[in-house]
């Protein structure tokens, strides 16, 4: 069952000067129950404005200029007993409910997705440390939000709950009468974790769930999620630049650039069988625990501007392997089994495939063999193409 | 629930009465390093010179001056401020009639302003940059920018003069027809306060509106306002709850300064108005070097700003859980 249905999203932040950059292009991706989901990338690829959007938590300049996120759950006054969109609904032109029952999240106002978020939808920020609020008790910021969208809940029921969550992700229950001042970074990080838990939400977005914490953390954090994960059922997608985590968590993961996605599928396969010049660069600059002596290999230049981008591939810049064909279009995602096979043809429609955006796609070998090399990756080399 | 320790406030109410002894002695010095005597008033020029001798005798003045100091300790510390020779009246008495007057004026107008500052800094914080910041921000600070005895003027000419509303002086009717009872006393005051409070607030909210307004503008960036947002709270409950809660906390500084402020234009605004507190004595009090009003008034405004340190203290604790006092002393 798919839960999450991103389709064709595009993102833009207004400039002052009536520019405006291009935070992501037709991006599309899907989550399903129960799963977890990666989206990487470098710094400014879109991937957090990607996550904020779905729940309209942009900046005040960020707009989405066209697409759809279809979620399987609906507003609580569109619902049945069973939470699914009553058949007026779906009838209903004027409401954004498709024939499946999912609701295009995009269409929302503020006030209808505000009944969304937390309880559909929740989303543990990216400074997480700083999401606590300092002056009021971890313990009734929890119960805040349970009472935000289960009204009927008493106080003290919603108190027990918010004791029982921080319990489960390995908190004192007593300590939710203290102020975030009083717990370590950690413990801030897994509380905000319990506080994501307080309405048992479908999808839990994570952004660097890791990112400020020392190793040991990070994996206490990791199994934490994973833990929720198969406790509440609950899909999360995961957004972290550290491809280690997602190689840890991820079932599925998209690998962002430029406000496109490069390459999506598996885990295992875009590990294993990596399709894209973009990710097997992001994967010669991380280190592996099992070669010590790895030279780490960085990509050179920046990532664009995305300020009104041309239409060529996004990464050609910087890429090794780009050809003439790269500066006139970005590729199309095409399906990486069909290309090795039939080689290039069409574009893959299977979002759940492995899928890759590049022009060579049908000269992976070749690809993988150069881009181990140290040189292929050198400044020069690239300038010189 | 207070985090302030006992022994923290015991520390602190001694150091507040040691500040209080230097307050003393500086205003024993200060007022006797002006020009004249205290019995300047009380001479005239066909006294001889022994009925002024016999003067200077009753009022201690023949004593040696540290002897005359050591004596006006003693006597503040157990609470004789002494007797008024412009007043002819206990000095005491004199505070205890005025004060509560100056209190009521400066206490409302301090009230109001407090409570309208901090809501329109809110607001204006949070839509910082739109017109209605930008109209409302520059004409504020064009109302800062008058003297508040100018502003007062405006008031009296407009409400009283031209338009004969409201009374712009005293406290009370001075001689009323109304039969005296608490009803009706109470609404006289009210109607002779309205035109002193309504010209002090009209400029008074600005100073904490100025501290209110960056404050909030730099919490809208922080990641707990982002999450209010995310957990479903409406952009009311975000702004004020979780917001506006936490950039109080400077708010509270500022009110104990411009508490400072409000005092020190009571010298002017009492005159403005006729307003029979202890700003009028004050000015008074000075003029004719009668020491023991100005020595007692000035202690007790002292005594006010110092009182009022240490409410702030108390007022910290339960803004800001995270500061604490009198921890690990």
């Amino acid at each position: 069952m798919t839960l999450l249905e991103v389709n064709d999203l595009s993102i833009r932040y207004a400039v002052d000067d009536g520019s405006s950059v291009h935070a992501t292009d037709d991006v599309s991706f899907s989550v399903e129950r129960g799963e977890t989901y990666g989206l990487v990338g470098e710094s400014g690829c879109g991937k957090t404005t990607l996550a904020k959007s779905l729940v309209h938590l942009l900046d005040d300049n960020g707009y989405v200029e066209n697409g759809n996120v279809w979620f399987d759950g609906t507003l609580p006054q569109w619902s049945d007993e069973q939470g699914d969109a009553t058949q007026s609904v779906i009838d209903d032109p004027d409401k954004p409910v498709r024939a499946d029952g999912k609701t295009d999240l995009a269409a929302l106002t503020n006030a209808q997705i505000r009944d969304i978020r937390w309880r559909d939808i929740a989303i543990i920020p990216q400074s997480a440390m700083n999401a606590l609020n300092p002056v009021y008790k971890v313990g009734d910021q929890i119960v805040e939000a349970i009472l935000r969208h289960e009204p009927e809940t008493t106080a003290d029921e919603a108190h027990e709950r918010a004791r029982d969550l921080l319990e489960r992700v390995g908190i004192e229950p007593d300590r939710a009468d203290d102020y975030a001042h009083q717990f370590s970074g950690g413990m801030k990080q897994r509380a905000v974790i319990a506080m994501a838990m307080a309405c048992s939400p479908d999808l839990l977005i994570a952004d660097e769930p890791t990112t400020a914490l020392d190793v040991i953390i990070q994996d206490r954090i990791l199994e934490e999620l994973e833990k929720l994960q198969e406790e509440f059922g609950v899909s999360i997608l995961v957004i972290s630049h550290d491809i280690s985590v997602m190689a840890e968590i991820c079932d599925r993961m998209a690998v962002m650039y430029g406000g496109k996605v490069m390459e999506s599928g598996p885990k295992d396969e875009i590990f294993g069988e990596t399709a894209n010049p973009y990710t097997l660069g992001l994967k010669n600059s991380f280190p592996t625990i099992t070669s010590a002596d790895q030279d780490l290999v960085s990509i050179p230049g920046t990532p664009p501007t995305l300020r009104d981008p041309d239409d060529g591939c996004r990464f050609r810049d910087r890429c090794p392997f780009a050809i003439e064909e790269c500066h006139a279009s970005h590729p199309p995602m095409y399906d990486v089994e069909a290309a090795e096979s039939l080689g290039r043809s069409e574009e893959g429609t299977d979002e759940r495939a492995h899928r890759s955006a590049c022009y060579r796609i049908d000269e992976l070998e070749q690809l993988r063999t150069d881009a181990i090399e140290e040189s292929t990756w050198t400044e020069q080399r690239i300038e010189s193409r | 629930m207070t985090r302030i320790s006992g022994k923290y406030l015991a520390k602190r109410i001694v150091v507040s009465y040691l500040t209080l002894l230097v307050i003393m002695s500086l205003l024993f010095v200060l007022l006797r390093s002006m020009p004249g005597s205290f019995i300047t008033s009380m001479i005239s020029s066909g006294m001889t010179a022994e009925q002024i001798e016999r003067i200077r005798e009753t009022w201690g003045l023949n004593e040696p001056l540290w002897k005359q100091y050591v004596q006006f300790m003693i006597n503040y510390q157990t609470g004789n401020f002494g007797r008024s020779p412009t007043y002819n009246a206990q000095v005491w008495d004199l505070i205890v009639r005025r004060m509560p007057r100056t209190l009521v004026l400066f206490g409302s107008t301090f009230i109001i302003g407090f409570i309208i500052g901090p809501l329109v800094g809110m607001y204006l914080g949070w839509w910082r940059g739109s017109t209605k910041d930008k109209s409302i921000f520059s004409t504020s600070l064009l109302l800062y920018s008058m003297p508040s005895f100018w502003i007062s003027w405006l008031f009296i000419w407009v409400i009283n003069y031209e338009l004969d509303w409201l009374p712009s002086a005293y406290m009370f009717t001075q001689f009323p027809e109304f039969e005296w009872t608490a009803f009706t006393v109470m609404r006289d005051v009210l109607y002779h306060i309205a035109l002193p409070v309504m010209s002090l607030t009209f400029i008074g909210w600005v100073g904490s509106m100025l501290i209110m307004r960056p404050t909030m503008n730099q919490v809208t960036d922080e990641g707990y306002v982002f999450l209010a947002r995310a957990k479903g709270l409406s952009e009311r409950t975000v702004m004020v709850k979780h917001a506006a809660r936490n950039a109080l906390i400077p708010v509270a500084t500022g009110a104990v300064v411009s508490l400072a402020f409000l005092i020190d234009g009571s010298v002017i605004i009492e005159n403005v108005f006729n307003w029979p507190g202890m700003g009028q004595i004050i000015v008074s009090a000075v003029l004719n070097r009668d020491f023991p009003v100005a020595q007692a008034v000035f202690f007790m405004l002292a005594l006010l700003i110092v009182v009022m340190r240490l409410l702030t203290d108390v007022v910290y604790t339960y803004l800001d859980p995270r500061i604490k006092f009198g921890e690990g002393e």
